[in-house]
């Protein structure tokens, strides 16, 4: 049957994998650069520097943010199961996340404010910078293992008394289950992802020559050497623990993910040859696509499922109607938002130098 | 009925409450002041008079430091729905987390995109596409408050789904969508926006007016803030009355608990009208110890009729009951502040027709001044009670009558209940701080009377009505930069 509604279902719930999928990477690719620029400025000694850093992306850090509540919103929105449960599961990673998260969007709106305070709002910028990546890369070293669900009577016997009405599974680990050191290396991992990132970003935001220019490239060319090494940990690392990860790579379509790989590598080395150069936008665009490519590896290696041995992504989804409707009202906006939010970006391009004022805008 | 009341659940419920009381601080005034930011700019652009804009930029520094609280508490709010209530969050995944993700795209995002060019953009875009921008964060943001209150409205009222397979299945989107009370709901929270902003605005240039610090520019903005509250209160009070009556039909229990309704009909079986003025509701939960009633009003406010009946609480099994207590005096607290907001205004407009709103004239009535400032607290009061009265008059129900509220609620000992709860306690109280530091520090300081107005020395490149793309004058070329 061509209009089979199952079967529709099916193609659109992929269809909404695939833009989850592309959401998270606006936001690790938008929003990591601004992070690491706050790691950078972790490091930075006096004030003015992380004035200048927070005023370069001013005008466009709440927007590149906000991709991540677009995804928690879809994730809601399309596959309710899985926020329901991973909320649960992921309560302290995310957590620290929100921490991050949150300590930087109130320095962000604080700290040209501030008089006496401003130390204390450009600290926790840079802290919450180095936080919020930690927690989302623990959060999904976490998610990547899967966690415990029950459903009725099983749960039950868990938590007695509730649940046992309802044939959702229901999470059933504790608070503490997250935590192994695959999941505590994914989390350094992020910040050094962003690290570099970050390097990236000021390299090609600030003037040659400019102080801050200066620093970031040599940054940059540490973590790019870092961020390899932590690239090959982690996929050694997965083959090893991972039986459906190394089911796929080392299958049939083998030749496929070597391919990919040797694509990763040129890439990263465009991306350092470029920045050795001094070609900094070109360099971090090489940059961004690494990550994209490396983010989409990963999203293949998990098909079918949206959280490992946990919830496909036909178990996790909505019903039919509720699918089709969200389809229908909400995928034209995704291309909206990736318009004006590139207006937004190209509005408040241009180099910077350390001297540019907050206030002056 | 046992093992609803545990600890555990108590806690997730105080937790939520507190969450959703200190996020309701401040999404409130976003809406309704982004709105009156745009008043501002199209009265500015259209009679040129500096003053529009010297305020706008001053209200709009008030905004900012709201919109970051908003949104830090905001997304808090977002994982709080995963955390305390994740059983409720899978369930009600098909109708309320499609809302909840229509919500972010459609508003949140919407609004994320415009606001960094709405307050970092003035000398960056034109005019026009700046008054385009504060437009956009504007209608955004009320469209954020509509979804919301969707959502928020079909757990009052879920209409057009069924409870099959322990999640809600959507069976008519459009019911679902515009549900009983959301009808009457979204209005009069929306309308409660613009209360706020115009009385916050009026309080904060009443005060001016009493230090007399830029009395002039101020009077200019409570003159109109005045006569638009003449407007929108009486509004606010017809829109609540409305609303009331659809609970009475949709959400008996609720109803009934907010006016101390225990008995549909008198001992002799007539009908009972009688409208509690106080009242202290028994231990059981099934009679009033003491009331003050005044017969054929509560018909009077419920079905519009002298002896209408209204249903009572007897007309439920007890452990479908809300608690009294809250709904009954919130409720009281909330429409007491909504007639003494209408006087405001009718004292104010008075001050207008008899020609006594100059500065002079209104330092001559301080008290009216004072209490112009006490009133700029009164409405946030009144939407905490509003707010209230709706969520406890629903209990025992998460989604009123399918699904109750302990079988939404995640499971988690109470040790880390309370972790939590100290968390989000310290974390929004920090964030109320903050935001009441700063308040006060931009009130201190006073509007900028002196940077130059934005696109003063560059007449050439002024950019159409209607906003084009304007070149940014400063900025260097990235991509063709040579080695």
């Amino acid at each position: 049957m061509l209009f089979d509604i199952g079967r529709i279902a099916d193609t659109l719930t992929t269809w909404w994998w695939l833009l989850l999928s592309l959401i998270f990477l606006f936001y690790i690719g938008l929003d990591g650069a601004d992070l690491g620029a706050g790691i950078f400025a972790l490091f930075s000694r006096d004030e003015e520097e992380r004035g200048a850093i927070m005023a370069s992306m001013a005008g466009m850090w709440d927007g590149n943010e906000t991709w991540l509540v677009v995804a928690g919103g879809v994730l809601f929105g399309a596959f309710p199961l899985v926020y329901g449960s991973a909320f649960n599961y992921l309560m302290i990673p995310l957590m620290l996340a929100l921490w991050g998260v949150i300590s930087r969007a109130v320095a962000f709106e604080f700290h040209v404010h501030a008089t006496g305070s401003k130390r204390l709002w450009g600290r926790a910028f840079a802290f919450g910078s180095f936080l919020a990546p930690f927690g989302a890369g623990l959060a999904l070293g976490a998610t990547l293992q899967g966690f415990p669900m029950k459903v009725g009577p099983a749960m039950a016997a868990h938590a007695p008394g509730l649940f046992v009405n309802s044939p959702v599974p229901h999470y059933s680990g504790n608070a503490l289950t997250f935590l192994t050191p695959f999941s505590f290396f994914t989390g350094i991992g992020a910040v050094i992802a962003a690290g570099l990132a970050g390097g990236l970003y000021l390299c090609a935001r600030f003037e040659p020559g400019d102080e801050i220019n200066v620093k970031a490239q040599k940054w940059t060319t540490l973590f790019s050497y870092i961020a390899l090494a932590a690239i090959v940990v982690v996929v050694i690392w997965s083959y090893a623990i991972f039986p459906w990860a190394a089911a796929k790579w080392t299958g049939p379509h083998w030749w496929i993910w070597a391919l990919w790989l040797a694509v990763v590598l040129f890439a990263a080395f465009k991306s350092m040859m470029a920045h050795s150069m001094q070609r900094d936008f070109i360099a971090l665009l090489w940059g961004e696509g690494v990550v994209a490519l490396l983010w989409f590896a990963m999203w293949a290696t998990m098909f079918p499922y949206i959280v490992p041995n946990t919830w496909t992504i036909a178990q996790a989804a909505n019903p039919a109607d509720s699918i089709a409707v969200f389809t229908l009202f909400m995928t034209g906006f995704v291309p909206i938002m990736i318009l004006y939010n590139w207006y937004q970006i190209w509005v408040f391009r241009g180099r910077y130098t350390k001297k540019a004022s907050y206030l002056a805008h | 009925m046992l093992m609803e009341n545990t600890l555990p659940i108590l806690l997730s419920r105080l937790d939520f409450a507190w969450i959703t009381s200190m996020h309701i601080l401040w999404t409130p005034l976003t809406i309704g002041v982004s709105w009156i930011l745009f008043g501002l700019e199209v009265a500015w652009l259209r009679s040129g008079d500096e003053r529009w804009y010297r305020l706008e930029r001053f209200f709009e520094k008030i905004f900012i430091v709201n919109f970051g609280a908003g949104v830090a508490t905001g997304v808090t709010m977002e994982m709080a729905f995963g955390i305390l209530y994740g059983p409720f969050s899978q369930a009600a995944g098909p109708f309320f987390g499609n809302i909840l993700g229509f919500e972010t795209i459609t508003a949140f995002m919407y609004e994320a995109g415009f606001i960094g060019l709405m307050v970092f953009g003035w000398n960056k875009i034109g005019k026009g596409m700046h008054l385009f921008s504060t437009f956009n964060v504007a209608l955004a943001s009320s469209l954020s408050a509509y979804w919301i209150l969707v959502a928020n409205s079909w757990m009052q009222t879920p209409d057009g789904v069924v409870l099959k397979n322990g999640i809600f299945q959507v069976t008519n989107w459009w019911h679902a969508i515009f549900n009983a009370n959301a009808r009457w709901g979204f209005p009069h929270m929306w309308v409660a926006t613009m209360v706020l902003g115009f009385f916050v605005l009026a309080a904060v240039s009443s005060w001016y007016i009493l230090k007399n610090r830029h009395a002039d520019l101020f009077l200019k903005m409570l003159k109109p803030a005045v006569l638009a509250l003449l407007i929108v209160t009486p509004v606010q009070i017809w829109l609540g009355d409305s609303l009331g009556v659809d609970v009475a039909h949709s959400e008996p229990t609720s109803l009934a608990a907010m006016e101390g309704h225990y008995h549909t009909y008198l001992p002799d079986g007539k009908v009972n009208t009688g409208w509690h003025l106080i009242a202290i509701p028994n231990a059981k939960n099934d009679g009033n110890v003491f009331a003050i009633t005044i017969p054929h009003v509560l018909s009077l406010l419920e079905t519009h009729t002298l002896n209408g009946k209204v249903t009572g609480m007897d007309a439920f099994p007890a452990k479908d009951r809300p608690d009294v207590w809250v709904p009954f005096y919130a409720f009281r607290i909330m429409v007491a502040i909504g007639f003494f907001l209408f006087f405001m205004a009718l004292w104010g407009t008075a001050l207008i027709m008899r020609g006594k709103f100059t500065v002079s004239g209104l330092r001559q009535r301080p008290w009216f001044l004072r209490l112009m400032v006490f009133s700029g607290f009164l409405p946030y009061l009144a939407i905490w009670t509003g707010w209230w009265t709706r969520e406890v008059g629903r209990q025992p129900w998460v989604v009123y009558g399918l699904m109750r509220t302990y079988e939404g609620t995640s499971h988690m000992g109470i040790g880390q209940e309370v972790i939590w709860f100290l968390g989000y306690i310290t974390f929004e109280l920090s964030v109320w701080a903050g935001a009441w530091y700063f308040f006060s520090k931009i009130i201190r300081k006073g509007p900028d009377l002196h940077s130059p107005l934005p696109g003063a020395h560059e007449e050439g490149e002024a950019p159409e009505a209607g906003g084009g793309l304007v070149t940014p004058h400063f900025a260097k070329p990235v991509l063709r930069q040579e080695p």
